[in-house]
């Protein structure tokens, strides 16, 4: 997820002697740590860019000029951070002072202190805690980042939402006949659209069962303990958007039947089936009502219809096939498991590379 | 291709059918012709040579992922002058380079009709 500069686990030297910076590589590379050294002022101002897990400085590195540099980049840290700094100083160095004026200049950094000459194994120690307690702030890091992330996504999905309720109104009002009529029709979708959402969201997110997605949507239609829409078909699982879709889908089937066919009267029954057919894993969804009234096919094109046309030639790849004979609307539609829009593995591939 | 009162035929990439259905009535609506759609780049790609469009209308999240950018770009190296339609503006403006121009989300006749007009040039 992040690039190797963010890694924050190797150790950046300023030790201005030659024989102290030798020193301190080979001892802490012993130990299996990764150390860079630098000396310039352009280096450091580099090498501070792509964030050392620590730094270790010596009494010789704390001119002005590395004072100044350091400040500048821990002054620019981005909130999760708080550098470690290891300081190696001399006996005989003004330690309070110096502590003073470091606490002073350095921000937002943990200075910890030794005097020369260093045990070995106290110094690597140090570094190493030092440089653990590293590697929880990168954690930090990561979280935040991922929340951003998550934050991004929420927006757009609310925005999405959005989007879908502002099209189910405006088409729901281009149909209507009077206030009434809008009023079921518009809470009817957005309840179907609210119930699909809530089962999304309670699978963990992105994938649904047909038969669930099925269930869930006619559920407001049962009477009693049987019903009368009979579902069957093959576990299929569907992407969030796929299964929100669908689950429309079969409110605008469910609720045509309930005013005009098979479940506008107590005999009638509605049959939905869906099958995979192998080896190319084409899906099929089968519609077939039966026991109502005598079917005519309607003489201008509704919300439903445009709906189903329009929402699932988008979703499978073709559109689906309405026909009204007079036993029963039989409604069919086909389209191969592969596509994106209804593969949720394909997409979740497709977000992870995205990372 | 210049008359202001021949009928465009327009083509919709978008992943959302609700918001499909909404804008191809909206379409037919003002006029126009709504020549098809699709939900995907890829898909965009296999199926191309079946429609013909005066423009296309491309959303920035695809059933494929963020490839509206690049079915963008794909269009208009093809010559077919396209326009964002999302809700994602500061994307569209990094590949401005790529549309005539965006149509926020959610999407308003009024100005559906305005930039429509911008694919007769």
């Amino acid at each position: 997820m992040h690039r190797d500069e963010g890694s924050l686990d190797w150790v950046l030297a300023l030790a201005p002697y030659r024989r102290d910076a030798d020193y301190l590589e080979s001892l802490l590379s012993e130990h299996g740590l990764l150390v860079r050294r630098a000396a310039e002022a352009d280096d450091i101002r580099r090498q501070l860019e792509e964030l050392p897990g620590l730094i270790v400085a010596t009494h010789e590195a704390l001119t002005p000029e590395v004072l100044e540099i350091v400040h500048a980049h821990l002054v620019g840290q981005p909130a999760w951070s708080e550098l470690p700094i290891v300081i190696l100083l001399d006996r005989a160095a003004p330690q309070a002072r110096i502590r003073a004026e470091l606490d002073a200049v350095w921000p937002g950094s943990r200075h910890i202190y030794y005097q020369r000459p260093v045990a070995t194994l106290d110094l690597v120690s140090g570094v190493q805690s030092a440089l653990l307690a590293r590697l929880r702030q990168r954690d930090v890091r990561d979280h935040i980042e991922r929340e951003v992330e998550l934050r991004r996504e929420l927006n757009h999905r609310v925005k999405n939402m959005l989007a879908s309720v502002s099209s189910i109104f405006a088409m729901t009002r281009r149909g209507a006949t009077s206030l009434d009529d809008f009023t079921e029709d518009f809470s009817g979708r957005l309840m179907a659209l609210a119930n699909v959402h809530t089962a999304v969201f309670e699978m963990d997110g992105e994938a649904l069962d047909l038969a669930h997605v099925a269930d869930l949507t006619f559920k407001p239609y049962r009477s009693g303990d049987q019903s009368r829409i009979r579902a069957a078909g093959p576990s299929v699982m569907l992407g969030r958007e796929a299964a929100t879709t669908l689950a429309l889908c079969f409110h605008e089937l469910a609720t045509n039947a309930l005013k005009y066919g098979a479940l506008s009267v107590p005999g009638g029954h509605v049959g939905l089936d869906w099958t995979v057919s192998r080896p190319d894993e084409l899906l099929t969804i089968r519609w077939v009502e039966s026991g109502g009234p005598p079917v005519t096919a309607p003489s201008r094109t509704g919300y439903g219809t445009r709906y189903l046309t329009a929402a699932l030639r988008n979703l499978f790849g073709s559109a689906p096939s309405i026909a009204y004979p007079p036993h029963g609307l039989e409604f069919a539609v086909s389209g191969l498991l592969s596509r994106p829009s209804l593969n949720p593995d394909a997409r979740n591939v497709l977000i992870d590379h995205d990372r | 291709m210049t008359d202001e009162s021949q009928p465009l035929r327009i083509f919709y990439l978008e992943d959302n059918p609700l918001i499909i259905f909404h804008v191809e009535a909206m379409i037919e609506d003002l006029g126009h012709i709504f020549a098809g759609s699709a939900d995907s780049f890829a898909e965009l790609k296999q199926t191309i040579d079946a429609y013909k469009f005066d423009g296309a209308l491309v959303d920035i999240d695809l059933a494929d992922g963020r490839t509206g950018p690049a079915a963008a770009a794909w269009l208009r190296d093809k010559g077919i002058p396209v326009l964002f339609v999302t809700g994602q503006e500061a994307i569209a403006d990094e590949f401005s380079g790529a549309a005539l121009g965006l149509v926020r989300k959610p999407v308003a006749s009024a100005d559906l009709a305005a930039k429509l007009e911008l694919f007769r040039r």
